[in-house]
């Protein structure tokens, strides 16, 4: 009798949750699917199932491809970046030979901009290395230039900043990430390995390595997932299309484009987010479980 | 052997102190530069760069207000939807999470797995769907379509799991029972309070989060006077403002500062928090 009772409480619970992610969770996307077989715009209620047509249109257009290979490369290469500094920080950290004060200092100051008002920051390198902006005077009064760059129109610089933008807010965050997985590695099994011989390059592929995987999953999934959605930096930074020549047009500000056109196409608009939807939850299941499968094996082989 | 031993370490440490400073100096520049800025006339800052405060921070808030930007009505409305979105996200987060922890129900690990699922899943890209919903419900335009979806926060949820995981007392829920408390009466009076540091950690996330948060804002707010901070920062590119750098600076310092403050108050519980999240998976 008191059991059943629990029972019921469980499903109580969590009612509100489910109830919240049907409505705003999964209709949405439902809808999203829905959407991108139609030519509905916010123009007019009438509309048509055109079938695949949205997505014939969007794989024939080259701004959508370009917006594709733009959001890898912008998330790739804050990524990687981003990856190795937050690996020699960790390690610095936890190494017990350097033992380096005042640890939490330097992750407090690291992890900071990860707070900051990511469209607040585009504006301010906006602003920074506007054709009037300091940077110029100061390399144009220092001698380094002869005269002042349009930085922002020059499609190399713009990617460069939307780059630096992104690692620079999220560095600190891998880092602590990747330093709490380290901390929690036992340290006798350095100390087994030392005494079997094992040199530090050794001991930082066989054991670190290993046991942070799950961590590393983890930064490489939600930092995948937050990447190929980037939008406030890329759309702040310059006009809002992705300028100069579309160097920064990412996939959301693609779709915030037809979104927002003079006739609001939210069929077209949907199916570039379905597929880029689908792009990135297969992307990111795929190496969820192909990365955490193999991490149970030697586990099991051992026993 | 071992003074070569010792002093290549004091080498390698001092390597790596230097390391650390550029890296901090990296970090804190742009955010240094865009507070100093605030306080400065733009003919300062046009004659060039300075890390010291200037006078003008009233004159370029009078400059401000002037231009038509609202920056207390714009504090205001990012408040609200924060501080809402804090208290649903964190009250509904402990509710699931105590749902799963505390009970044996059919489907129980089916529904966490789904939450799993759903942090590794790009929800903002169903954003058409969800505004074509919502203004079919009459919601577009209004706080409410900002604030209810928090009801279902996966990354709270699972964040909330693996708190209550690590802090349940079953002993004391159950002498909540024989001393006759109500399930939701336990919730409420018992594992509510001892959970209260995690459910501030992850306050602090979720109130960051809202207040940061520009794109569903942009998609779905339309009034100007309904306008949040960063979509009022938004407009500070317009032409409007096009000389008057030492406004604009404000606008962002106004809605980089409390963030700031919180950091600079509670990053204990923040960097801890960070991590709590992914390591025990």
């Amino acid at each position: 009798m008191f059991k059943l009772k629990h029972h019921q409480y469980g499903y109580l619970f969590v009612a509100p949750f489910i109830i919240g992610f049907l409505v705003f969770g999964l209709y949405p996307v439902v809808n999203t699917i829905v959407l991108s077989f139609t030519d509905r715009t916010l123009m007019s209620s009438s509309y048509s199932f055109t079938g695949l047509r949205n997505f014939q249109l969007l794989f024939a257009d080259k701004t959508f491809i370009t917006a594709i290979k733009n959001t890898w490369q912008l998330w790739l290469m804050n990524f990687i970046p981003q990856m190795g500094i937050a690996f020699l920080l960790s390690i610095w950290f936890t190494n017990n030979r350097l033992k380096l004060r005042g640890v939490g200092v330097w992750r407090m100051i690291f992890y900071m901009p990860n707070l900051m008002m990511a469209s607040a920051v585009a504006a301010l390198f906006f602003s920074l290395f506007s054709f009037y902006g300091p940077v110029n005077q100061f390399l144009v009064r220092a001698g380094f230039l002869p005269e002042a760059i349009d930085f922002l129109r020059k499609p190399a610089v713009a990617r460069g900043l939307v780059v630096f933008i992104q690692w620079w807010m999220w560095f600190g965050q891998t880092t602590i990430l990747l330093m709490a997985a380290m901390t929690a590695i036992s340290p006798s099994l350095y100390e087994a390995a030392l005494v079997d011989g094992a040199g530090t390059i050794q001991m930082f592929l066989r054991i670190t390595l290993p046991l942070i995987k799950p961590v590393l999953v983890y930064v490489l999934v939600t930092s995948l997932v937050g990447g190929m959605q980037m939008f406030d930096i890329p759309y702040l930074l310059t006009d809002g299309r992705g300028s100069p020549s579309n160097s920064i047009l990412t996939n959301t500000i693609n779709m915030y484009m037809k979104f927002h056109s003079s006739k609001g196409h939210i069929g077209a608009a949907s199916a570039v987010g379905l597929v880029v939807f689908l792009m990135t939850s297969i992307v990111a299941l795929l190496i969820f479980f192909l990365l955490r499968e193999k991490h149970d094996q030697p586990a099991k082989a051992k026993r | 052997m071992k003074t070569n031993y010792r002093s290549m370490t004091i080498v390698s440490r001092i390597f790596v102190y230097l390391f650390l400073v550029i890296l901090v100096v990296v970090t804190l520049i742009p955010v240094w530069m865009l507070i100093i800025n605030a306080t400065r006339s733009t003919v300062e800052i046009q004659q060039g760069i300075s890390l010291l405060p200037s006078k003008y921070l009233i004159s370029n808030y009078k400059i401000l207000l002037s231009k038509g930007l609202d920056l207390p009505r714009g504090f205001l409305n990012s408040m609200t939807i924060a501080v809402l979105t804090t208290v649903i996200t964190v009250y509904f987060a402990m509710l699931t999470a105590y749902g799963i922890v505390g009970y044996n129900f059919k489907g129980k690990k089916a529904l966490y797995n789904t939450i799993i699922v759903l942090v590794m899943i790009p929800m903002q890209l169903s954003i058409i769907g969800f505004y074509q919903w919502m203004s079919k419900l009459g919601l577009t335009d209004s706080y409410a379509s900002l604030i209810l979806p928090s009801i279902a926060s996966a990354g709270s949820v699972f964040f909330a799991k693996q708190y209550l995981d690590s802090i349940m007392i079953q002993d004391l829920i159950d002498a909540g029972r024989i001393d006759g408390a109500t399930e939701l009466g336990i919730f409420h009076r018992i594992m509510l309070p001892i959970a209260k540091p995690g459910m501030f950690t992850m306050g602090i996330f979720a109130f960051v989060a809202s207040w940061n948060n520009f794109f569903n804002a942009f998609i779905l707010i339309t009034s100007r006077d309904k306008y949040t901070l960063p979509m009022l920062v938004q407009t500070l590119r317009g032409d409007v403002y096009r000389h008057e750098y030492g406004a604009i600076y404000l606008g962002l310092a106004a809605s980089v500062v409390p963030i700031i403050i919180i950091y600079f108050l509670f990053s204990r519980y923040i960097v801890n928090g960070i991590s709590m999240g992914a390591v025990k998976e």
